[in-house]
């Protein structure tokens, strides 16, 4: 019995001793030498020329590099990378009319899998991105500024005629410099040279592994690659400071650090990025260490700040939410708009063509109370698209400031009297999970409904992927949205908002002849002064229209351990981004 | 015997025929353009929804889209998995280890320990050891699996910061990385791995990393079976044989194990086989929780992001896994019963 009972003794301690052995160990840095990041991010990609996710970007930039890359947390200033030097008008490398861009290659820059980087590879590498053009892909920025058309094919599908050739000659060498011709002047073209889809990568072994041959006249079999086909999706070979040790979809992605690198030693030797979908796991790793840094969720901050040993950033990010005032719904098959007709049993199709009505919306978002109650005021309440942290963003712009008695004025003149006199019954969407764009919604209907008792709407959550379905086929009265920066040029949030061919513009079914002028002119000019004036009168029509409701302007916080240091903020990315070569523990 | 199995593995075919119709009319009610949209994730990619259409014939007729499926899937190319970034049969190769080395633990417990308990409580009826086995099984039953597993969670590696989530720890995994000739992956398992390497560090640390998983998902299932176990035995203690064996002088233990526990046995044997054919889907939340990405994951991220090539081959899976099974019960049954004859 004696006996039994130590043997269960010595087996219960044994247990203990395995279980519990870390809670004796050492309580300093974790593995000095290595990164570990847990987020909920998965990597689609490896291919420059797909990649358009936060996530795998930052997989591609860090192994990859491109010419240029933004100068710590500048957006409009840039240091060189594969290009030995930045090019300006007043270096010569940027001619006058902004149509020609000259970049001297850096010399002795290896690949990872050996052989060095050439003008030739460069040149290469920006025309095989285009001339794939993948679907969904982000290579219309670089055709927009390089071609002056946004796509390879047409809106059937169709190639463009003669577009592979005009790739082609946008693009020379000339000895250790290649030479980008552009065919009007594109002023946000650094930005997108500094996006993954511009980084180098090496033509003969990317030939070898089936991407484009370098022959123009075979460039359409190589156009538009299936997803997941894409040559480059799970090999990579860059010039930048990491490599890829390992990927398991979904589950981490390892880098090594790259001996041969042409820069500065990183500190680093390995960086781990971990897939951990549940928050309270990712807590727990970045509590015990077992995590440098971790995803944090806006509504998770308060719990992160309440942690010890940690240190934060906040990041404002070049994006901005609104909610679309669509002015021509679809009638059929939807019951959001009720009767469709203006009957206090719903709304007419074109209910927000009429700006009284916009503009009791607009007064009926409560922007500080917003900003209180939801972000416990860590957020920028944005003005217009044009947004802070944007060129030409002006801070003194008029606001539609909440004041429930003109929001009822304005109602009572809208539609002659109608709406207020019949009332309406209509339903407004948020995308299911976003806590953020739901209070938004919330608040602007109880208030808009506190106005007349007859005004009655709701609140309804829609699948993400529904979301971006229906409101591209006008079924939403109001569409809550945002848009993230693909570069930082107030033309990429201006022309998507206001143009009536922008992305959301469209959707508002919203068309001025003045505005889709402004935004035209805007893009096509590299002269600071004029642009000022064009986006300044932007920013003001965008008041006087009450084209949307510019809800808000994240700020993210980043929660590190205390001994990471080297994290430089960007707004140009949000959390899933980690420039790893910048970064060290100690 | 043989003509019953033959038959049975017919039957799995017209079965795989039935599920695949039934998965893609289901996924067919979605519009063409929702399901192009699971190619998209941005507003900025939204503009390409009417190529991929086009691209996919997504607005082909059904009979269409499911002829061009079967005729892919006769060619071996089961489809691109969006959620894994990955061919789904490499996916599949890359979640079903996970889930089938959890199982492989999980399994045997919940069947011997569920057996075990539910018998003694039979035997033992309203006693101590009574009353708490059915007071463990109503908490293991109730308890949301979700919730039970954070709560180990959150003890273990919160508090002691011991048995942490996860598969590997990172050092063991970048020897694992760092060594792709001499540790071999065979199996996928890390714990069957090791010891085929003769590594037996990465063995018991993928032991390690299984405790918490596992015993959230014994507690959590093994009161069903104990359950079904008790009051069959509780049935079979109360019917004549026992009582004529009992009147012979028969020993307990040749009444209770050899008598009426073979016999509570059937119903038991039923049960534990769907539970652990159900179990190959992976369990969600102990997969989420304790980071664990296997095919319960996959499942659930591929139904929330509409990722139609996997949803297609994970029930076409089970399908199979659930005919195999009711095979492999009917033959047990026919083991233990004798009376109970395949024809």
């Amino acid at each position: 019995m004696k006996t039994e009972f130590s043997l269960k003794v010595m087996v219960a301690s044994l247990i203990c001793c395995v279980c519990f052995f870390p809670l004796i160990a050492d309580a300093d840095v974790k593995n000095p030498d290595t990164f570990v990041f847990a987020s909920y991010g998965t990597v689609r990609t490896l291919d420059p020329c797909v990649a358009y996710d936060t996530v795998s970007r930052q997989r591609i930039l860090n192994i990859y590099e491109p010419l240029v890359f933004f100068d710590g947390s500048a957006t409009d200033k840039f240091v060189p990378l594969a290009a030995a030097e930045v090019p300006t008008v007043a270096n010569g490398g940027i001619t006058t009319d902004g149509k020609t861009y000259t970049f001297t290659i850096r010399k002795g820059i290896k690949f990872q899998e050996g052989g060095e980087l050439s003008p030739e590879d460069v040149v290469y590498s920006l025309k095989r991105n285009m001339i794939a053009d993948p679907d969904g892909g982000p290579m219309w920025m670089l055709l927009e500024a390089l071609t002056g058309k946004g796509s390879t094919r047409d809106k059937k599908g169709n190639i463009l005629p003669e577009i592979f050739e005009t790739i082609d000659k946008s693009i020379e060498v000339k000895g250790d410099k290649v030479i980008l011709h552009l065919p009007k002047p594109y002023p946000p073209l650094m930005g997108i040279l500094a996006y993954s889809s511009s980084v180098v990568i090496d033509k003969e072994w990317a030939v070898t592994k089936g991407c484009w041959d370098g022959k123009i006249e075979n460039a359409a079999k190589y156009n538009k690659p299936d997803p997941g086909h894409e040559p480059l999706q799970k090999i990579s070979n860059g010039s930048g400071a990491y490599r890829m040790k390992s990927w398991e979809p979904s589950n981490q992605f390892i880098f090594d650090r790259f001996d041969g690198y042409w820069g500065p030693k990183p500190a680093l030797k390995t960086a781990i990025f971990k897939y951990v979908k549940e928050w309270s796991t990712r807590k727990l790793m970045l509590q015990n260490g077992d995590a440098d840094r971790v995803m944090v969720d806006n509504p998770y901050v308060p719990e992160v700040k309440a942690m010890k040993g940690l240190k934060f950033y906040k990041v404002p990010q070049l994006s901005i939410t609104t909610a679309c005032l669509c002015q021509n719904i679809e009638t059929r098959g939807n019951s959001d708009i009720g009767s469709g007709k203006l009957d206090g049993k719903g709304i007419p199709p074109n209910f927000f063509s009429d700006i009284n009505v916009r503009k009791a919306f607009l007064h009926a978002f409560d922007r500080k109370l917003y900003a209180e109650d939801v972000f416990d005021n860590m957020v920028i309440m944005p003005t217009s698209p044009n947004i802070e942290g944007l060129a030409y963003h002006k801070e003194n712009v008029p606001v539609y400031d909440f004041d429930l008695a003109k929001s009822a004025e304005f109602m009572k003149k809208a539609w002659g009297g109608k709406v207020w006199e019949k009332g309406f019954e209509m339903v407004v969407t948020y995308n299911t999970g976003n806590e953020m764009r739901e209070a938004a919604a919330q608040m602007m209907v109880e208030n808009i409904m506190s106005l007349n008792r007859k005004f009655k709407i709701e609140t309804r959550s829609v699948d993400w992927k529904d979301y971006l379905v229906k409101y591209r086929a006008f079924m939403f009265p109001i569409f809550i949205i945002g848009w993230g920066a693909d570069y930082a040029d107030p033309h990429n949030f201006v022309y998507t908002y206001m143009h009536s061919q922008g992305v959301y513009g469209r959707y508002m079914a919203y068309q001025n002849d003045e505005i889709d002028k402004l935004c035209d002119a805007g893009i096509d000019t590299a002269n600071p002064a004029k642009r000022d004036i064009i986006y300044t009168k932007l920013q003001k029509l965008w008041y006087e229209e009450a084209i949307a409701v510019p809800l808000y302007q994240q700020i993210e916080i980043r929660a590190y351990r205390d001994y990471v240091h080297g994290y430089v903020p960007n707004p140009m990315f949000n959390q899933e981004w980690e420039n790893l070569k910048m970064m060290s523990k100690k | 015997m043989s003509a019953f199995i033959t038959r049975r593995l017919l039957f799995l075919i017209l079965v795989l025929f039935g599920v695949s119709v039934l998965i893609f009319g289901i996924l067919m009610t979605f519009s063409p353009e929702r399901r192009a949209a699971s190619y998209v994730s941005s507003p900025q990619q939204a503009k390409d929804i009417p190529n991929l259409i086009q691209k996919y014939g997504l607005d082909d007729p059904f009979y269409v889209q499911y002829v061009r499926w079967i005729k892919e899937i006769s060619s071996g190319n089961f489809g691109w998995s969006l959620v894994a970034a990955r061919p789904v049969w490499d996916a599949f190769w890359q979640y079903f280890p996970v889930t089938l080395e959890l199982n492989l633990f999980v399994s045997p417990l919940i069947v011997i320990i569920g057996i075990w308990l539910g018998t003694y409580s039979g035997i033992r009826k309203d006693t101590w050891f009574d009353h708490l086995a059915r007071i463990f099984a109503i908490i293991g039953w109730s308890l949301p699996t979700f919730l039970f597993a954070l709560i180990l969670l959150m003890v273990f590696y919160g508090y002691f910061n011991a048995l942490g989530p996860g598969i590997l720890s990172d050092n063991i995994h970048m020897y694992v990385v760092n060594n792709p000739e001499t540790f071999i992956r065979y199996t996928g398992m890390y714990t069957i791995d090791g010891l085929l390497n003769g590594q037996l560090e990465v063995t018991f640390d993928a032991l390690k990393h299984l405790v918490l998983p596992v015993i959230t998902q014994v507690i959590v299932v093994v009161a069903l079976l104990m359950r079904i176990m008790r009051s069959g035995m509780i049935e079979e203690m109360s019917k004549d044989y026992i009582m004529t064996a009992r009147a012979k002088g028969a020993d307990r233990r040749t009444i209770y194990i050899g008598h009426a526990r073979k016999n509570a046995l059937i119903p038991v044997i039923t049960v534990a086989g769907q539970l652990v054919a159900f179990s190959m889907e992976g369990s969600i939340a102990v997969e989420v929780v304790f980071n664990r990405q296997g095919i319960g994951w996959w499942l659930a991220e591929s139904a929330i992001q509409l990722d139609m090539p996997v949803l297609m081959c994970i029930c076409l899976f089970m399908g199979l896994v659930f005919v195999m099974t009711n095979l492999i019960i009917d033959i047990l049954y026919a083991t233990i019963d004798p009376r109970i004859r395949l024809a």
